[in-house]
């Protein structure tokens, strides 16, 4: 166990490049299979619903607490300056722009991705997609595809749900706990944001929505060794997917948001 | 409605399950103590797995905080306040918090895919054959090692936070570089590393308990392992992030 | 040890998991010294009833008495202790995989004794050698076959020298020819060590060869319990359908082999 501390971070520093060319290829197979028929729009359907439904528990108990963090920790700053009525709009700024697209994606990756390569994995391992394959189903095209466009849809809806909760959150502490009024939570709510901030958050999350179903399917897909295999291709699928999207973040809301200010 | 009703009962029957484990492994730890030279090496590699990703997030939410504090700021005239914006954020929330997500989402998934494995190949069953209490094995170490390890990462995660905030301030918005620090620094108090370091504690604690729970009580096959792991980093980054609400108001709630 | 009581008691155990008797009020003495093997067809609770030997599983009601303690009133202190004195051989080999061959064999006797590192080792290549896999030490888990893993699984069961050995499946899922080789290792260490075995199997051939017992279960109770030779002489139709379904294949049925045997 210890010899292999080593070796791990070496790999662990080069996989990512080495990786990236098989997932492009990987990506492009998704792709080509989900333009040309046979479609399994059933399939497609049955999995965004498992999927969102697996998600929304998870989602909706982080993204609330942040709300309500933000407005607890907001206050403290803005009493300072007596700026309290400034709390709803930055509230709605953060959750909307950042932190419901970011933790929203988060849950999806835990939750629905993990889930994801767990499933194909357990195929893999047991030669379920052998099986697939030797009756003449494309398995990629069947069992992979659907996986990859429910997480890449799920994402946004689960976003939607996950801002609101958290514009919820933040609500419930500023009036209930803290004690402001609640008129001028809501009617400051949209002065910094509007229905771009959503679309905004709703095209991240479709992207961070395709990170997580492309990583998700390439590490079950791929799995091998046995139960230990499946176990590792859960926890990359986690780790790689949420590296992944983070990182995409930074260059989408400089290309979102950030595009105004330079 | 069914379906609701079996996911609430067996959510109960786990949150027992859970209760037991935790009686049995506090009275295990408390009897035989960890398993000699096994702490350091828990903690390193828990450290070592966790760094690379931890820096990664780190460095790209103090990015965005930056980005997204000037945006917030800057129609209020407050554009210089986005020092002061990355520091508290990131010192009191967000660093505590991506580091256990983080450590969570490897060095927990990992714990239970391994205990996992375990469990499954009958490996747990040998130590118990072989007189050796696999609780104070298996989960003592990995403890203490996250206890160890997850407040030094936090740190790391603030100083990253800051450090990658400062760049994006200074290069890509055209802040002036001492403002910036000059109201990072006013952000930050000494006692607020302590917090930190406290809650990543907890944080720690809630992690490793979780996901040697759901290894511990792993179903048989692959999909057991697959599914212990899951549930192992959604349950403990639920957990973290809703009792950090509780633990913020604690300590930050009643100061002002 | 010299005295003829039995070292293992099981008094009327019976077992369930939720809707399924697994064991239905099983009564057996096993003693000193010999060789005692269980066997039955797939899911007859062969596992289970060995899970209570050690005290991995509680009965739901009866009494289990190794070395005359009762595990089922045992505290955790006794139930170790009881321990200490038995090695299992697991139907996977259940090997550590993060340590090397011989780290996994070392392992009871450093968890329990305060033999030196020097000492140690060498008692550790002693019993590799006996399993016939010298100079392994450093070799990796997951390098070895499935009957090099048993092997191994085998030299770490007998490292302590313990009082009673136990064997879940010792040749299940292996070819042949080391199946023969693992029975032949277990009839050398009968010779060497003096020691009392059980066995659980559904390999009848390689049973009657190295037991000098044969209990039989079936549907969770014991229907058979004899030495070797009159128990193949039984006229309890069951067993006798048993043994010769058995007999018409010796090598040992690979479709069986390959069932899981756990409740």
């Amino acid at each position: 166990m210890s010899h292999q501390a080593a070796p791990d971070l070496w790999v662990d520093a080069t996989s990512p490049l080495r990786a990236l060319g098989r997932i492009s290829t990987f990506a492009g197979r998704i792709a080509i299979r989900t333009v040309r028929p046979p479609w399994h729009g059933h399939l497609v359907l049955e999995s965004l619903w498992t999927t969102t439904i697996r998600c929304v528990v998870p989602v909706i108990a982080v993204c609330a607490p942040f709300g309500m963090v933000m407005s607890l920790q907001g206050l403290e700053i803005f009493r300072i300056f007596g700026a309290q009525r400034l709390l709803s709009s930055l509230v709605s700024v953060a959750i909307l722009r950042e932190l419901a697209p970011v933790m929203a994606s988060v849950l999806v990756a835990a939750q629905g991705g993990s889930s994801c390569t767990a499933e194909l994995a357990t195929m893999r391992i047991k030669e379920e997609l052998d099986a697939t394959e030797v009756m003449a189903v494309d398995s990629i095209q069947y069992h992979v595809v659907p996986r990859f466009l429910a997480l890449t849809l799920a994402c946004p809806l689960l976003y939607v749900a996950g801002a609101a909760a958290g514009i919820a959150g933040g609500f419930a502490t500023a009036v209930w706990v803290k004690g402001e009024t609640a008129g001028v939570y809501l009617s400051e709510l949209w002065t910094l944001t509007g229905p771009a901030d959503v679309w905004g958050g709703v095209a991240k999350t479709l992207i961070f929505g395709a990170i997580i179903g492309l990583v998700a399917c390439y590490h079950g897909f791929h799995a091998r060794g046995g139960a230990a295999g499946v176990g590792r291709a859960v926890n990359d699928t986690v780790v790689h997917s949420v590296v992944a999207f983070i990182i995409a973040n930074y260059f989408l809301t400089s290309a979102f948001f950030g595009g105004q200010t330079l | 409605m069914s379906g609701l009703r079996t996911a609430l009962a067996s959510g109960t029957r786990q949150v027992g399950a859970f209760s037991w484990f935790v009686l049995d492994f506090t009275r295990a730890a408390l009897r035989y103590g960890p398993p000699r030279g096994q702490v350091m090496r828990e903690a390193w590699r828990i450290g070592i797995a966790s760094l690379p990703i931890l820096l990664t997030i780190s460095a790209f939410v103090g990015t965005n905080l930056a980005l997204q504090g000037f945006n917030a700021f800057r129609p209020l005239g407050g554009g210089r306040l986005v020092g002061m914006f990355v520091s508290l954020a990131g010192v009191r929330e967000l660093a505590p918090m991506i580091a256990a997500a983080m450590v969570a989402a490897k060095a927990g998934t990992e714990m239970a895919s391994q205990i996992a494995v375990m469990r499954i190949g009958e490996q747990v069953d040998a130590l118990e054959v072989m007189a050796v209490n696999p609780y104070a094995y298996l989960v003592t170490p990995r403890l203490l090692g996250i206890l160890l390890v997850l407040p030094a990462l936090t740190i790391i995660s603030i100083f990253f936070m800051v450090l990658s905030g400062y760049l994006v301030s200074v290069h890509q918005l055209g802040l002036n570089g001492s403002v910036f620090l000059h109201f990072a620094s006013q952000g930050i108090a000494a006692v607020d590393f302590l917090y930190g370091a406290l809650k990543a504690m907890y944080f720690g604690l809630v992690i490793c308990t979780v996901s040697c729970f759901f290894g511990f009580t792993c179903q048989r096959g692959p999909e057991g392992v697959g599914q212990a792991t899951n549930r192992a980093v959604v349950v403990s980054a639920v957990v973290c992030v809703c009792s950090n609400y509780f633990i913020s108001e604690i300590l930050y709630g009643g100061l002002s | 040890m010299s005295d003829s009581r039995p070292t293992i008691e099981l008094l009327d155990v019976h077992k369930r998991f939720g809707d399924l008797v697994v064991l239905d009020g099983i009564d057996l003495a096993i003693p000193p010294g010999e060789t005692t093997a269980i066997i039955g067809p797939s899911g007859t609770g062969k596992s289970v009833l060995l899970k209570h030997i050690v005290g991995l599983l509680q009965p739901d009601s009866g009494r289990v008495c190794c070395f005359g303690t009762d595990l089922t009133t045992a505290t955790e202190r006794q139930l170790y202790a009881v321990r200490q004195r038995f090695g299992m051989l697991f139907q996977g080999g259940a090997l550590f995989d993060s340590m090397s061959v011989g780290e996994n064999v070392a392992f009871p006797l450093e968890q329990h004794s305060k033999l030196s590192p020097a000492k140690v080792r060498q008692r550790v290549e002693e019993k590799l050698d006996l399993v016939g896999l010298p100079d392994t030490w450093d070799r990796a888990v997951s390098q070895l076959s499935g009957g090099q893993r048993k092997r191994v699984g085998l030299a770490r069961a007998i490292v302590t020298d313990p009082e009673v050995v136990l064997f879940d499946e010792p040749t299940s899922g292996l070819d042949p020819l080391t199946s023969d080789q693992i029975d032949r290792l277990i009839l050398t260490m009968k010779a060497h060590l003096g020691v009392t075995f059980v066995v659980i199997s559904h390999d009848i051939v390689g049973t009657v060869r190295i037991a000098d017992h044969i209990a039989m279960l079936h549907e969770g109770k014991l229907v058979a319990w004899d030495r070797t030779p009159a128990f193949l002489r039984s006229e309890i139709p069951i067993v006798r359908a048993f043994l010769q379904r058995n007999l018409v294949l010796p090598s040992g049925p690979d479709d069986v082999a390959t069932l899981p045997s756990f409740g």
